[in-house]
Order: structure tokens, then sequence, then C-alpha cells
């Protein structure tokens, strides 16, 4: 069987989750790797949910929040933008992979915006392989 | 190239009987429910579109208003009360009057007053000739024979040339119809031994009406009566006119009835007379859809028609009876109406009777050849009822 | 993760087929039910019904359920819904927490295998976050009755009425030095073919005595602070720029209705028709213009015989709106009747994509517009009519060619004069508005509502209303109703006097808190205040609008998001992962 990478979404109330909402009722269709669960704005997004999703399984995880400028909370995306990358860099100086952590803007109009990058997330996380962390780790949930 | 609207049209069309035309949205439901509808010819949508965007040459060239018996249920069927089947016998009025060359068909379309002056005059100019006539040559009191008051011959040589110029103006239209439709105004190259292929047709049509009885095989009401009625007044009418025409000494000799002659004459003066009283009351009472609305060259047809059959059986009976007199009396009003009617044959409704079943006829070549055209580059596909 | 004792209900919502035909609500249920704190689990074919919801009250009632989760649609659909059934039935309405199987699951895979694997790990990761939900209560605030109006259109001068006639104090806010708003522009209206002149003077007399409408004309909103029931606006003259401070007029609203209203689109955009270029091709509001100034001429002072409208101008498009803007078909019907009236003996086409004649009256209008031998032509919607000068020998100014649909001809139609209808879209301003009261725009710029069919005037800002042709292109009769809605809403909120603020705020363990102060500069509301004496920072609850920006950023985890809690996050993570 091939590999079917497990993803985390961390979605902002306001705009992402919306926009997810919006796939949904628009029905299109992605990949059902993603997993969603919901903060009222991506500032609320503590690294250590990236590092939690990623030692409790997760081959990826996606944040995304408002587009710049449109924050529900003026400027709690602004805070995420800073805060990711700085994740993102220690987290490859763990040994994890770029691609794991993705940071995304989708406003609560852009359902297809969101399908695609699912997609797109997906494919490439499956190229890349399950993560090694919880292999490592020994915590991998599929075993059970 | 672009095909210039002319949006005076539809006012034109209005003086011809079609009032409504404009409230069309193009549903497309009066030629789904139209029995004669096909994948070549899309009406009464279709020329209802050409004359709501006033394509003057797409209408003039249209064989689709003559492939309609007005059986009205597209009119019933219509949701915006645009009438469409009064829109294609207005079509047929304006179409008359494009074949004209003489101008007289649209003056008395146009106008139902100037029309029934013109019947009247000629009547008038009619009576005063044949009672002159009469009345210097014969005797009032002799119907028949050498000294008779109208001599048969004479008539007979009268119908004759009267005949010849009816057909003369006939045939012209016909002609400009043909050119029109299917000559040089066609864009559709017609090769010439479909015309003799199809040309069965026309005696087809034109002696069984086949397709007015196929309107009312697709509804549930399933009575031929219009179709009835209006078959027996043309048979009645063809019958009448061609004894009329060949006949007409051995019609006035009498006062025994020569059977074989006048037992056709019986026949057709029945049709023509139920026929005549059957459409009549049907316009008076408008009990139908077709009968709803009627344009005043409606009228003057059937009353002129009615006049006509009434006199003549009246100046029969009359002669039979021994009632030489008035029998002439009767028989110089009856050509009182039967001039002008002859006459304003050509230009009025009266043309149908020829240019119908010649419209069907071309449509028939008209569709093999498209037919034929299409399948040098598709499959042939069989001429199917389409919206 | 360690196991709490609480006793949980789960609910699988079928959504009639709409979850069922792709997950098996069956499985999911015999999945959820073995996991140790779930006391019971449900399928049933409509959750959100009352005999659902019943089905939740009667279980908490008769089974001591303290926990529940629904797994169905989306919580921005039906949280309230079920919040409330707990409610009744004696449960804080904090302690239930819901799945998303049909938004993010159903209707997004189509592999029913995989979408049962999901639901299953969404719904379990519900059950576990929801073990750590605690009982939250709302606070009471008092509310400023006061109401802040922006846009003095038919929408804003109707609300203004509402409110003000039932003695509530409103600001009635524009940038323009009249009242009326884009109606003031019109001459007539469809499909009724009244004035629109008529509609406005008597609003706008109204509004003018009325005691308690304050007129803010030639103004615009600079700032908007605070929240529902308080908000503090700072409004200044349109001629000044932000730094003069003196000119600023500082107001307290407890509410805010935005009836900011359309502009229209740019004809010059669309080049086919030589906007600009040919002088008597003109725009709708040229020609409303010309209406009401009461004759109807070329450029060179000449009565048209031929008057072309065509419909759809930067409408319906996929170059420039791909929404239809609603008013402008029977805003054309409305032109040929004007035009008919004026000048009998002209000729008016009318050339449209489709006819869009949805409202009350509509369909006659359009009815009785085909009477006056109007000649209506279709184009298609990829299409378009391309208009050139005519020559010496036309008897017209123009000629318009297209590719008609109903007869399938390529035609050419004189023309005169030719009305482009031009569509609405969102005024320049609206994004700086957006942002000002702090609500979302759609992807054409549109003010986006709390959910557009139940809830169309509301925003997810709290006491911020939208209403008019600001939330999208929608005709008087729409625009009044949602104006009155949005004033409705807010005198049932004046007359309750206090508002529920969110129980969900942010909460500073002041033991663990450093006195750092990094939260302080983070919070976007400065909902937080460092005590000098302490040395320790504490949340403002009220200003808090609970992003949790500050709680992710504490280094010493001293600050708590409520219902947002490191712990719930945590579980909700390993529930949907493992």
């Amino acid at each position: 069987m091939s590999f079917e990478p497990r993803i985390l979404g961390i979605l902002c109330n306001w705009c992402s989750y919306a926009g997810a909402d919006l796939a949904g009722t628009s029905r299109i269709h992605y990949p059902p790797n993603i997993r969603v669960i919901r903060v009222m704005c991506s500032a609320r997004v503590d690294p250590t949910f990236v590092v939690k999703a990623l030692v409790s399984g997760a081959d990826g995880v996606l944040i995304c929040g408002c587009h710049p400028g449109d924050c529900h909370y003026s400027e709690g995306n602004y805070k995420t933008m800073r805060r990711i990358p700085l994740l993102k860099k220690v987290l490859t100086d763990l040994g994890i992979e770029d691609e794991r952590v993705r940071l995304e803007w989708i406003s609560a109009s852009e359902g297809q915006r969101f399908a695609d990058i699912v997609k797109d997330m997906t494919e490439r996380i499956r190229a890349l392989g399950p993560s090694r962390i919880s292999a490592e780790l020994d915590v991998d949930p599929r075993e059970k | 190239m672009a095909i210039r609207v002319n949006p005076k049209i539809i006012d034109d069309l209005e003086g011809y009987g079609a009032e409504d035309v404009q409230l069309c949205y193009h549903c497309g439901n009066c030629s789904a429910v139209c029995p004669h509808a096909d994948e070549f010819n899309v009406f009464p949508r279709r020329p209802m579109r050409y004359l709501q965007m006033g394509l003057e040459r797409k209408l003039e060239t249209s064989l689709e208003p003559w492939l309609c018996y007005y059986c009205g249920q597209c009119s019933d069927q219509c949701p915006r009360g645009a009438e469409p089947g009064e829109t294609m016998m207005s079509l047929r009025r304006w179409l008359i009057s494009r074949y004209d060359i003489t101008g007289i068909a649209r003056l008395f379309f146009k106008s139902t007053k100037v029309e029934l002056a013109a019947v009247i005059i000629v009547a008038l100019l009619t009576g005063i000739f044949f009672l002159g006539f009469g009345l210097w040559q014969g005797d009032i009191n002799v119907y028949d024979g050498s000294n008779a008051f109208l001599p048969s011959s004479f008539i007979h040589n009268f119908d004759l040339a009267l005949g010849f110029l009816v057909a003369l103006f006939i045939g012209l239209s016909a002609f400009r119809f043909w050119w029109f439709s299917m000559g040089g105004k066609s864009a559709v190259p017609i090769p010439w031994w479909l015309y003799i292929k199809k040309v069965y047709l026309l005696p087809w049509h034109f002696f069984t009406q086949k397709r007015f009885a196929d309107c009312e095989k697709e509804t549930t009401r399933r009575i031929y009566l219009p179709w009835l009625a209006h078959l027996g007044l043309m048979l009645g009418y063809v019958t009448m006119l061609f004894i009329v025409m060949v006949f007409v000494k051995q019609l006035q000799a009498g006062p025994e009835i020569n059977w074989s002659v006048h037992v056709f004459g019986y026949l057709a003066s029945l049709g023509l007379l139920i026929g005549a009283v059957y459409m009549l009351r049907g316009r008076l009472k408008k009990n139908r859809t077709q009968y709803q609305r009627s344009h005043g060259s409606d009228w003057i047809f059937l009353v002129l028609l009615f006049i006509i059959a009434l006199t003549g059986v009246t100046q029969h009976i009359l002669h039979r009876s021994g009632l030489l007199l008035a029998a002439n009396i009767v028989y110089i009003v009856h050509l009182m109406v039967v001039v002008p009617w002859l006459l304003r044959m050509p230009f009025t409704k009266w043309a149908h009777m020829f240019l119908r079943p010649l419209g069907m006829y071309f449509s028939a070549v008209r569709n093999e050849a498209l037919t034929r055209q299409r399948s040098g580059i598709e499959t042939t596909v069989p001429a199917r009822k389409v919206a | 993760m360690e196991s709490r004792e609480c006793k949980i209900g789960v609910y699988i919502c079928n959504c009639g087929t709409n979850i069922a035909k792709v997950v098996d609500c069956e499985a999911v249920r015999e999945y959820i039910s073995e996991l140790p704190q779930v006391a019971i689990a449900r399928t049933y074919k409509y959750m959100c019904s009352n005999p659902g919801q019943e089905l939740i009250i009667q279980d908490i009632k008769e089974q001591g359920l303290d926990r529940v989760v629904v797994a169905a649609c989306s919580p921005r659909m039906h949280e309230r819904t079920f919040r409330a059934a707990l409610q009744t039935a004696g449960l804080n309405p904090y302690m239930f927490e819901m799945a998303n199987i049909r938004e993010q699951c159903s209707w997004v895979h189509d592999d029913p295998q995989a979408a049962t694997e999901k639901a299953k790990a969404l719904t379990q990761a519900a059950v576990f976050r929801v073990a750590y939900h605690e009982a939250l209560e709302q606070m009471m605030v008092d509310m400023c009755p006061n109401t802040l109006v922006i846009g003095a259109g038919i929408a804003g001068l109707t609300a203004a009425l509402e409110l003000a006639d039932a003695g509530q104090k409103v600001y009635l806010l524009d940038k323009q030095d009249h009242l009326g708003g884009n109606l003031a522009r019109v001459d007539l209206t469809a499909p009724y073919l009244d004035s629109a002149r008529d509609l406005l003077t008597e609003r706008i007399t109204r509004v003018k005595t009325s005691d308690n409408i304050e007129l803010l004309l030639n103004s615009r909103l600079q700032e908007l602070k605070g929240y529902v029931g308080n908000f503090s606006a700072t409004l200044v003259s349109v001629d000044s720029d932000d730094t003069e401070e003196n000119k600023a007029q500082k107001i307290e609203v407890g509410n805010v209705i935005v009836c900011t209203g359309y502009k229209e689109f740019p004809a010059e955009r669309v080049t086919h028709f030589g906007y600009g270029k040919l002088p008597n091709v003109i725009t709708s509001f040229d020609f409303e213009k010309m209406l009401r100034a009461g004759r109807i001429e070329c450029k060179d002072g000449e009565i048209p015989n031929y008057v072309a409208i065509i419909h759809c101008v930067g409408s319906r498009s996929p170059e420039y709106h791909g929404y239809c803007s609603r008013v402008c078909c029977m805003t054309a019907l409305k032109y040929v009747h004007e035009i008919k009236s004026a000048i009998p003996s002209c000729y008016v086409s009318d050339l449209y994509i489709d006819m869009h004649a949805f409202g009350k009256g509509h369909e006659d209008f359009y009815r009785r517009t085909s009477e006056v031998k109007t000649m209506f032509l279709m184009f298609g919607k990829g299409d378009h009519p391309i208009i050139r000068s005519a020559g010496p020998k036309d008897d017209c100014q123009m000629l318009i060619e297209v590719n008609e649909q109903l007869s399938g001809e390529v035609i050419e139609i004189p023309a005169d004069l030719v009305i482009l209808m031009v569509g609405m879209e969102a005024r320049e301003d609206a994004t700086e508005t957006a942002r000002l009261v702090n609500i979302s725009q759609d992807k054409d710029g549109w003010f986006i509502e709390s959910h557009p069919k139940l809830d169309p005037v509301a925003t997810t800002t709290d006491g911020i209303y939208i209403a008019g042709t600001c939330v999208a292109p929608k005709d008087i009769p729409d625009t009044v109703a949602q104006a009155r809605a949005a004033a409705g809403r807010i005198l049932a909120k004046i007359a309750k006097g206090k508002i529920a603020v969110d129980a969900i705020y942010a909460e500073i363990n002041e033991d663990s808190c450093s006195g750092c102060r990094i939260c302080n500069e983070l919070c976007p509301y400065s909902a937080i205040e460092f005590d000098d004496e302490k040395k320790r920072s504490h949340v403002l609850s009220v200003m808090c609008k609970a992003c949790g920006a500050c709680v992710a950023a504490c280094p010493s985890g001293a600050i708590k998001g409520r219902h947002f809690t490191d712990q719930q996050m945590f579980a909700q993570i390993e529930g949907v992962l493992r």
C-alpha cells in the first residue's frame, strides 16, 4: 500500500476555516489526508502545537490565517508570519524537512485555494515519505 | 456578412394581422408542439424571430409559413399570448403580397375597405356589362338555348379569358415564390432531378391536405372536422371551377338534369356550402383557436364564396323550376360576385390554394437537398422533430 | 494522556444523506462508543432538528451526561444551536464541542472508507478536547444605545429613521455634502415607474427634522475602537488628513450600521464599446442624468430615432465581474418605457445575455416592455456586441454588430444612442471601511455577512451590521428590507439594555507571570494592563477579543486562553492524529 500522509491543519476561525467550509459548500474535492482543528486566530498557534503534532504522528502541519492586512484581530497574522519561520528554522536544525510545516494565507472566499493547497501539500509530503520523528520516538499510532 | 435588422417590419406586419409577435420570448413551446416542425423547419419560433428582428430577406425566402395549416396548437401552448398561429397566418398574407408584382395584394391586405370597394366596383361593372349584353342580344325570359339571356358559349369564352388572366398572375406569383425560396435568392443549391423525384407531392398535398389531418393526429381531441371542412370546401371549389370552365354548356342546359355533369355540381356545391357555413360559423362564434381572430380578408373570402355557392344553387333550382326570369336575375348576381372573386384570386388569401401545396413540395425538395449536402460531410441524420 | 472522569454523549448526524452517503456514520458511532469517557453515542438523521436536540437534552437529563460532542456540519453553522440545547438541559453551554464532518469531510471527499476514517478522527479529537472543557460564564456589559450609520443613501436614511422613530440617537455619516446616495442620481424606478425623487424626499425631510438624528455630512470615519455596546468612533471632515487631530469629533456608539453602497462599473474599462471615443455611447448613469434633465438627445442635440441598450457591461463576465448586478435588467426595461413615452417613434433595441426578471412585478414589467415593441436581442455570455460609426448612407449614427443567439444570425443594429448598462462594483474605499470596522470582504470586495442565508445583516464582528449594496448588488426593496432588519436587530439589543460578551477571553495567572510585559505590546486591543505595584500583567476581559496571540507568546505559560487552552488543543491534536 502506498504511503498516505497525515497532515494536521490549524486554521483560523474567521478566514481560513471559513474558506475550508466554503470548499465544502462548493463541493470542491481534495485529498482526505488533512485533518483540521480550529483556532480563533493563527496568532494562537503556539510552536508547541506543531511539535506536539509532529510527535503525535503528523507527517506535516499546515497553518492557515487571513491574508496580511485582513486579520480579524487587525494584526494577529503578522505575529504568525514572524513566529512560524522561526519555528521552521529550529525544526530544520533538528533535521525535520522544511516542507513538513507550511504557512499559508487563505481568505473566507478562497475555497478553491484551500483545496489546491491541500492537494499540493499532500503530494509533496507523499513524495517526502513518512516523518521520522514519530518512528524514532516509537509513537507511530499506525502501528496500534 | 452581418444582416441589418429592420425594426419597421414588425409595424408593417401588424396590418397583416401579426399584432402580438413582439410578446414572444422564444421558449420554443410552439415549435415543440407543432406536428410539422422538423430539424430543417423550426417554426413557428424561427419565422417569429425573423419577424421580431425585421430580417426581411430571411422571411421572404422562408418556406415555413406554407407548411402550416393553422390548427392553433402553438397558440394554445404559447405562455405569452404571442399568437404564433396567427403570426404564421399573417406571414402567409405578407408573403402573398411579396410574391405579387402588381402591389394589389398589399393594398388589399392592408385595407379591407380598399378591397371591399374594389369588389363592389368590379361587381357593379360586371352587373352593368352582363345586363347590357343580355338585354341587347337576348331575352331575359330565356335561360338557355339559342335566344338565351346569357348564352353559355359566351359565358364559356368569358370564363376562359378570365381563367387565363388569373392563371397568368398566379403563375407569376408562383414563379417569384420559387425564385425567392429555391432559386436565385436561396442559399441552398438544389439538383434539378430532385424536383422530378418529389413532384408527386404536389397533387398529393393539393388533393388530400393530408398534413392538415396530421395536425389533429397528435392532439388528444382527435376531431378531424377542421380538416374535413377545409378539404370539402377546397375539393368542392376545384370541382366547380373545373366544370364551370369546361362544362358550362352542359351545366346551363336544361331543364332536365344531366346527371353525368350535374352530380359533380351538386357534390361540389354541398362541399362549398357546408365548408363555408362551418367556417363562417366558427369565425362568428370564435369557437376554435384559429377562428379567434379574423382579418378582413378572411371575411371577404368566406362571404363571397358563400354567396357564389348560394346564387349558383339558387339559379339552378329556379331554372329547373321554370322560373326563368328569376333564374337570369340570380345569374347576374352570381356573375357579379364570381368575376371580382376570380379577378382578386392571385392577390388574396385564395392564392394559398396553390402556394401551400407548392411550398410543401419545395420544402420536401429542399429538405432532401440539405440532407444530401450534409451527409457529404457527416452521417445522415434522419429528419426528426426538434424544438 | 491521562483519563479524566467524565460522561460524554456523542451524536453523529447523517444530515439526511449529506453526511451519510459518504461517511459510514454507524461505523463512526461504533468506534467512538468504545472510547473510555464516552457514555453514549448515537446517530440521527438531523441533529439540528427539534427531535435531534431533544435527544441530547433527554440524554443529559436521564443519563447525567456532563459533556456533549456533535459530529455534524461546521461549528460556524450550528455551534450556537447546540450550545443553546445544552443550556436548556441545564448544562453549561461551553461543555460542548463540534466535529465538522460535513463541510470538511463528506462534502469534499468521495472515497467512503477514507472519509469514514477521517470522520472517526475528527470526532475522536472533539471527544478528547471536550474532556478538558470547563464551564464558562458569559459577562453582561452595559450597552450604549446610540448608533452610527455610515452612508446616507436609501439604506442609511431608512435605518436611521427606523432607529430615530423608536426614540434612539443616531449619527448619520456621509462623505458627500448631500443625502440620498446613489439613488439621488436616478430618475424613475422599475418596475412601477415611480420617481426616485419622491422616494427620497419624504425620507430626507424626516431625517433633517428628526431630533434624534445628528447629520454628519462631508465626514468620514477615521477610527473605531471598542467592542459591541461600547464603541468609540472618531469622525473627521473628508478634506482633513489623518494628522489633523483638532478637527476630529469623538462619539460613543453601541452599534454601527455600514451602508456605504456601491459605485458604478467604469465603462471605459471595456474598450470594444468605444465609450469615451464614440460621442453617443453613454452609460446608464449618463442617461439617468438626461432623463432627470427631461430631454433625451444625442451629443449634437438631435432626437435619436434608434436607441440601443446593452446589458451586463462589466457584469457576468470573466474579464470584469463574474456576478450579476441584479438591477440593470429592470433598469434597462425602465429606459425603454421612458424613451417610448418621450419619443414614441423611436425604435429601441435591447441587447441582453439573459433577462433576469426575478423580483415582484418584474415579469409583468418585462411583458409590458415587449408590448411596446422593444426589439429584444440576445447575445452570448462569452461574446460581445461591437459598435462602430455608421456610413454616410445609413440613416443612423452607429451600427452594432452582434451574434444574435435566438436566431443564430450575425446582425447589424442601427443606433443613434447606445446606453451601456454598467453594473455595480464595490467602492474604492470599501477596503478601508472594512478595515476600520473590522469586517471582511469577499473576492469582489463586497462585505461578508455573518451567514449569507441565516444572518444576512450581521457580520463576524459583533455590533457591526451591513445593509444594502455594500453587501452585494441589490434593488431598492431588498436594500430597504436589510436596512430595517439591521435597525431592528439593534433595537432588540437596546431593549435588553445589557449585552452578553463572549465568555472566551484570555486570563493571566499572576502567580506564574514574570512581569516581562511581552504580552502588553502584542495585544491589538490594549486589553492587557501592567500593574506597576504587583509587577504583574492582567487582562481587561471586556476588551479582550480572544485572539490568543498573547497566550502563544507568553514565555512563562502564564496566560490561559479560555476555551482554547493548551491542554484542550493538545488533546484535540492527539485525537485527530490517532
